[in-house]
């Protein structure tokens, strides 16, 4: 009896150990601090910092909180944290009471929306403000203040393999999307292994993916501030994607079920016709020498349209706390300066958002091909903290629309009721 | 570690092999022992020998086992508090806390649309992955308990799956899968078994098969070690008297090594049964391409619901991971009871 006791217990202790680590500290508590301009000031503050790249994140915001300790005396302390964990990581720190002075992601709305977050105008000087790129300003602001600070941007282009081109005997890259069509087809007739267009509409970017389509399609998620998810311009656009698939077959094996890094390395070696990419895969490219390869914009529905970038940007945002709202305005002053922000972007190899940052990089050929596109750059609805489950929602149902028996109209008619309903 | 030295001292003619046993367990040292100590005597006249002292004042206990309570506390019984009490509240996307649930969290776990599939996936994972795992163990372990020229380097490298870490072996075995550049795919095609790739982790037909296989490959280390343990503990005067009795193989196996092995295979089959159940890593890093939870179960479903589905809710998660750990138990009870587990005491 004793020993079944004993299995019992021990059991229940492993369960719930897996169980407490999963859940990592749930729990307590309303982070809603107050920016007190009484309260005593800080002598240090936190940063959460996405991970860029192994190589530069980290020794770029060591340089920097140097600088900033240098300037104002105050202690910068960052912890770098990779893509994969930082909503986790961010989740818990707020429900543990427990909010970072700043936080560096990919969303903010949510967080305005819960009121945890200074607004430009408490924390931003106006020359700096004016100075971001009015396409960033626009996808920071909520209701009518700016809260995501863009820390760099991204924007997608259509890069090509010049050797399958040329084997398949076409010139130029596609303009429009019968060009594009017919391209891959010839890049997939090829054989030995070659795929026409390599697409990632799988769950961890598909949202990514099916916006830069649908924007060259004169689609959007929102029109005139409504949902317009299942619009017949974005029913169309795809079931073009589907059509790609299922029946051209000029697409990788289950492109519902492929994310960036597989598309993309079906790319890096030489396997796939086309793929739509930014600077960092050039970068890759670069390092690899492997492919011979082109950029080119992406093509458009139909002859003679403007093509549209896809952009995005990611976001520093700072957190309300009792005599931190100097220290923070600091942080945004030292980090948009020329040579910090633009030194950041150079070495993560993204795009800059500030109109004095385009200035420095349009010396750089590579860059050429965003660059132009920049200050018009198309992004996703960032500033309706909606979007920040709509995403979620996407990401893990938009692959079912170009799988065999995808529905296009079902599925995006599912996340437009989704959107509607709030997230 | 204690426990399974002294079975050791208490099989001297086994004691080699116990030793290395216990030795190559000491990094997860607890579940090897206390298999050892099951299947030999020394716990319980180590316990005889304790009441003979008669008994300590409950302040100096309590001095003793003050840091393992506060441990205990710590570890275990504060994040349970803090779960139930988050599977009772209500949170923003952005982790705030709203306001109190009352018990909407648990319904809209219940009321999922996603739950049968979910639970129906944690079934098959759990039962098939145990079920093999043990009879390719039992199959090891007979193995692994002969004598034979380069048995050590069997040995280790049967350990190595064990020794790395689940996310690593996960990620190696999303290459080894890999549709286009896998090694399975090209040994299967080299061969001429398949004509075509199989798309081992995108195609509904072979997930979860694929998922299981890699369960099993992590899960027969510890378990053929168990076994190798229990193997080892059982007497040889037994075997002798069956061969004089004129037993065959079969028969001395069937009727002989398998009953005493009975309290190995419990602690193997409970122990793989919470493991199992409660593995992440695998499930997580080889399904991470498939969107929705067609192929996820209980665990991944619970993290998912907190950070990457379109709930993103932290309280819905904590209310399914109450169920997950009340699940758990009673599998583990009804398990227990229907081996009859205190009848084997006796």
């Amino acid at each position: 009896m004793a020993r079944t006791m004993t299995a019992l217990i021990a059991g229940a202790g492993a369960a719930a150990l897996a169980l407490s680590a999963c859940s990592g500290g749930s729990g307590s508590g309303t982070a809603a601090g107050k920016s007190g301009d009484t309260a005593k000031k800080v002598t240090s503050i936190k940063l959460v910092a996405a991970e860029y790249s192994k190589d530069h994140t980290a020794a770029f915001w060591k340089q920097f909180a140097d600088k900033y300790k240098a300037k104002t005396g105050i202690t910068l302390d960052v912890q770098v944290v990779s893509w994969d964990s930082i909503d986790q990581q961010s989740s818990t720190m707020i429900q543990n009471n427990n909010a970072p002075d700043l936080l560096n992601l990919n969303v903010y709305a949510s967080y305005a929306k819960d009121k945890l977050l200074y607004s430009a105008d408490e924390v931003l000087s106006p020359a700096v403000k004016s100075d971001v790129l009015d396409a960033f300003v626009k996808s920071g602001t909520y209701k009518d203040k700016m809260y995501g600070m863009p820390d760099l941007s991204s924007a997608r282009a259509l890069f090509y393999n010049k050797d399958l081109f040329t084997k398949a005997g076409i010139s130029a890259p596609p303009k429009t999307w019968d060009e594009f069509e017919a391209d891959a087809k010839k890049v997939q007739a090829l054989g030995s292994g070659n795929i026409g267009y390599a697409m990632p509409l799988g769950p961890e970017e598909s949202q990514g993916e099916f916006s830069i389509w649908a924007f060259n399609n004169g689609g959007d998620w929102k029109t005139d501030g409504k949902w317009a998810i299942n619009s017949a311009k974005n029913v169309e656009t795809l079931t073009f994607l589907k059509k790609l698939s299922v029946e051209d077959k000029v697409t990788q094996n289950n492109p519902g079920r492929t994310n960036r890094a597989q598309a993309f390395d079906l790319f890096k070696s030489g396997k796939a016709g086309m793929v739509v990419g930014f600077s960092p895969l050039a970068g890759a490219l670069d390092t690899d020498k492997k492919v011979n390869y082109g950029v080119a914009p992406m093509p458009t529905k139909d002859e003679g349209g403007t093509p549209q970038t896809f952009g995005v940007t990611d976001y520093l945002m700072s957190f309300k706390k009792p005599g931190n709202q100097d220290a923070i305005k600091a942080f945004y002053e030292l980090y948009y300066q020329k040579d910090q922000v633009n030194q950041f972007i150079k070495d993560e190899g993204f795009l800059p958002v500030t109109k004095s940052g385009l200035a420095v990089f349009a010396s750089d050929v590579k860059l050429k091909v965003y660059l132009d596109t920049l200050p018009n750059v198309h992004l996703t609805p960032t500033d309706d903290p909606t979007w920040d489950k709509v995403k979620l929602a996407v990401q893990q149902n938009l692959g079912a629309g170009v799988g065999a028996n995808g529905d296009p109209q079902a599925v995006l008619g599912a996340l437009q009721k989704t959107a509607e309903n709030g997230g | 570690m204690a426990d399974a030295h002294q079975g050791a001292v208490a099989e001297p003619g086994r004691m080699p092999v116990a030793a290395t046993a216990s030795a190559a367990s000491s990094p997860v040292s607890s579940p090897v022992s206390s298999a050892v100590s099951t299947s030999s005597g020394g716990p319980t006249s180590g316990r005889r020998r304790r009441t003979l002292h008669g008994r300590t004042s409950p302040w100096v206990a309590l001095l003793w086992l003050g840091p393992a309570l506060l441990l205990i506390i710590g570890v275990v019984v504060f994040p349970a508090f803090q779960l139930v009490k988050a599977a009772f509240s209500r949170y923003s996307i952005t982790g705030l806390r709203l306001g109190d649930a009352g018990a909407t969290n648990f319904t809209n776990v219940l009321n999922h649309s996603s739950l049968i599939t979910v639970l129906t996936n944690t079934v098959i994972w759990v039962v098939v992955v145990v079920a093999l795992t043990v009879v390719i163990s039992l199959a090891v372990a007979q193995f692994l308990a002969k004598d034979f020229f380069g048995r050590k380097v069997v040995r280790w490298a049967i350990i190595v799956p064990w020794a790395a870490s689940l996310v690593i072996t996960a990620k190696l075995f999303t290459m080894i899968y890999d549709y286009y550049y896998g090694t399975l795919n090209l040994i299967l095609q080299t061969l001429h078994i398949t004509s075509g790739p199989i798309d081992f982790l995108g195609d509904d037909r072979w997930t979860m098969a694929s998922m299981i296989w890699v369960g099993i490959f992590v899960s027969v280390p510890f378990t053929a070690y168990v076994f190798v343990a229990g193997l080892n503990a059982i007497p040889t005067d037994v075997y002798e008297a069956a061969k004089i009795d004129g037993a065959r193989p079969w028969q001395i196996y069937w009727r002989i090594t398998l009953p005493l092995l009975r309290p190995a295979l419990i602690v193997a089959s409970v122990l793989n049964i919470i493991y199992v159940f409660n593995s992440f890593p695998i499930v997580y890093t080889l399904n991470d391409r498939n969107p929705g939870f067609l192929h996820d179960t209980t665990i991944t479903f619970m993290y998912k619901l907190a950070f990457k589905s379109a709930e993103k809710d932290v309280g819905m998660s904590a209310a399914a991971g109450i169920f997950n750990v009340l699940l758990i138990l009673v599998v583990v009870v009804i398990y227990l009871r229907t081996l009859k587990w205190q009848e084997q005491e006796d």
